[in-house]
């Protein structure tokens, strides 16, 4: 079976191409959120095999999304996608229980790579 | 990977994040502590950072990370919120949205978004530049993230290309034609079980209809949210004290009509600003506040979007309009003062105005007639009123949808005619007995008022007919009315507007046509165009 995947970011863009990259190579999107609070409430409904977490988003960021998480599934696999310059962010998210991170801009190499390793 | 296919997603959603970004830097510079939009401000910089990165758009990477910079030191209040700040703030926020359509187009950028990096890390370093107006406090400390309070409800979307509703309308729109023959067949069969399916049909096909007009329509907002910072700008262009005002950009009108909005709104507001309000030493002479207002709303209104524009500025000089009138030629009806229909008629002809600015509406004779043709050619109407001192307001009448309306079908000789039901307001019969004919065209006694009658036989190039009994449709735009004389009202039809034409010349009778349900065509009758050729006799 494929491994699902819930996409938070509060770029439509950013999005559907992680959408398309992941989809891509065989994963199935089951769902997106745009903001922290409704990755939270995504990922209570959905129970993705992982999560792809943008750092800044309204609402509620992306680290405390992960701690939010996490206190629902202390197992969940949360990858972070960070932009550059936010390397202090990256580390209190791997700290909150995220399992590794990305930086923008995106190579769908780099990202597939990664989201192999969290997985794997 | 082909990012060709993403260069569109990015440019609308740019465009948005620059829309929303403005909207709180203008926030920001007149309540420098206002924490959200500080926070909203750097959310929607980093977003197109975030993007224009995975783009490959690194003209626009750079200047908006420089921009993400600065507004992490005012967040983190290490910088203090400043005029000069924000000023360049909102001058970078101008370039990326210039930058992002010509990164989009392949264009070089690599010197454009410098100049401004450099002003940014001069303001991230040094805290202020020689212009520096007086320090604010620093933004107040952040509220705990993902509180409830601060937690608004956010829709869900799906992001649809316009070429696939527009496909779907125009399904839709056939299926309509479609059902009208099956409701004529039907009209006509004793079977009971087809008869109830096919009304079954009836109802759900409206229900659908209903549905994807609805899925076509979006909030003004996404026009309207660029309005602040250009009147902003232009009143300080200006010198001049404008407080702008919006209201009901909740209102949603169909977005192919929306896109079309844009431009006359900004003539408007331009008029207003150039021409409308004073400055606040001629407002302060004339016995009003200094600063001038500056209204745009919209209201729903039937089937109807009404846009207003208002200023309570200088209102319009009638003398010199009418002394321009007729240097111009222009036939007047009545003596005396212009009324404010007569008004809309003289600005808006084409090169009305002249440098020398006889009119407080345009000084450039560019601005009413161009706002004129393309609300007409929308199937839309504008009124004007004007009070000398009081000020000016616009309306703009539009209808909810271009796709499909509902239409009152009227015949002349074999032809069939479709008359929008929106500028129907009852349909009659009147005894010949109320009919005169007067010097300035027929008219007809409709409870106790002279109102003006026009025959369709006659403006279709038809010999005159008259009948003992005449068959009224009565018309009306806002405040004017006026009867039309055709031979048969046949039904009324939802029919789709396969085209609709701009009317070119102002006579224009027709300003599109229909396929309708038995197959036949039928001409649509622009009741706007047709009052104004009545009007001018």
């Amino acid at each position: 079976m494929n491994h699902t995947v819930l996409v938070c970011d509060d770029a439509i863009f950013m999005r559907t191409l992680i959408s398309d990259i992941l989809s891509g190579s065989g994963y199935e999107v089951v769902g997106q959120a745009e903001t922290g609070a409704q990755a939270v409430e995504r990922y209570q409904q959905l129970r993705p095999d992982l999560v792809t977490m943008d750092i800044v988003m309204p609402d509620m960021g992306g680290i405390d999304a992960v701690k939010e998480i996490t206190k629902i599934d202390p197992a969940a696999r949360i990858l972070m996608c960070s932009a550059m310059g936010q390397q202090a962010l990256v580390v209190e998210a791997i700290q909150a229980g995220a399992k590794d991170f990305v930086v923008k801009p995106f190579q769908p190499a780099r990202v597939l790579e990664a989201v192999a390793r969290v997985l794997g | 990977m082909d990012l060709a296919r993403y260069a569109e997603l990015f440019l609308t959603e740019s465009r948005e994040h620059l829309a929303v970004m403005n909207r709180h830097l203008l926030v920001l510079e007149r309540s420098p502590g206002a924490r959200e939009s500080l926070d909203a401000t750097f959310r929607a910089v980093h977003t197109v950072k975030g993007m224009s990165a995975t783009m490959g758009y690194d003209a626009v990477t750079a200047l908006a990370h420089e921009m993400e910079t600065v507004l992490d030191a005012l967040r983190a209040g290490r910088l203090a919120v400043t005029a000069s700040r924000i000023a360049a703030c909102l001058d970078v926020a101008d370039a990326l949205e210039g930058m992002v359509e010509g990164a989009v187009r392949g264009d070089d950028l690599a010197s454009v978004g410098e100049p401004l990096v450099q002003r940014l890390r001069v303001l991230a370093t040094d805290g202020e530049d020689a212009a520096a107006a007086p320090a604010v406090p620093a933004a107040t400390p952040a509220a705990p993230s993902g509180s409830p309070a601060a937690a608004a409800p956010r829709a869900r979307h799906v992001r649809v290309d316009i070429g696939r509703l527009d496909a779907l309308t125009d399904l839709v729109g056939e299926l309509i034609l479609a059902r009208g023959r099956l409701v004529r067949e039907t009209a006509v069969s004793d079977n009971a079980p087809l008869v109830e399916a096919a009304e079954h049909t009836t109802r759900l096909l409206d229900d659908l209809q209903h549905a994807v007009l609805h899925a076509r329509m979006v909030p003004v907002s996404h026009v309207f949210d660029r309005f602040p910072r250009m009147v902003r700008d232009a009143a300080r262009g200006l010198g001049k004290d404008v407080v702008f005002d919006m209201d009901g950009d909740d209102i949603e009108i169909d977005r192919s009509l929306l896109d079309e909005l844009g431009d006359p709104i900004v003539h408007l507001l331009r008029n207003a600003l150039d021409h409308g309000l004073e400055t606040a030493a001629e407002r302060v002479a004339a016995g009003k506040p200094a600063e001038g207002h500056l209204t745009l709303c919209a209201a729903r209104e039937r089937s109807a979007v009404i846009v207003r524009v208002s200023d309570d500025g200088r209102g319009m000089d009638r003398a010199a309009i009418t002394r321009r009138a007729r240097e111009l030629g222009v036939p007047r009806r009545g003596r005396g003062a212009l009324n404010d229909a007569e008004l809309l008629e003289i600005i808006a002809r084409p090169g009305f105005s002249t440098a020398a600015q006889v009119t407080a509406v345009s000084g450039r004779g560019v601005g009413i007639d161009a706002v004129l043709h393309r609300v007409r050619a929308l199937g839309g109407t504008v009124e004007i009123t004007s009070h000398e001192g009081q000020g000016t307001t616009v309306t703009l009448r539009l209808p909810l949808t271009l796709a499909i309306v509902r239409a009152l079908l009227t015949r002349v000789d074999d032809e069939v005619y479709a008359i929008p039901l929106t500028h129907v307001s009852e349909a009659l019969e009147t005894d010949r007995s109320e009919l005169r004919r007067t010097r300035g065209g027929e008219v007809m006694l409709h409870h106790g008022q002279r109102m003006p009658v026009l025959r369709l036989r006659e403006l279709v190039q038809l010999p005159r007919e008259t009948h003992d009994t005449e068959q009224v449709v009565m018309l009306e735009i806002g405040e004017r009315r006026a009867g039309l004389i055709v031979d048969e009202l046949t039904s009324q039809q939802d029919i789709v507007v396969k085209r609709f034409d701009a009317a070119r010349d102002g006579a224009a009778l027709f300003s599109g046509a229909t396929i309708l349900a038995d197959g036949a065509p039928a001409l649509i009758v622009d009741v706007g165009g047709l009052m104004r050729g009545q009007h001018h006799g």
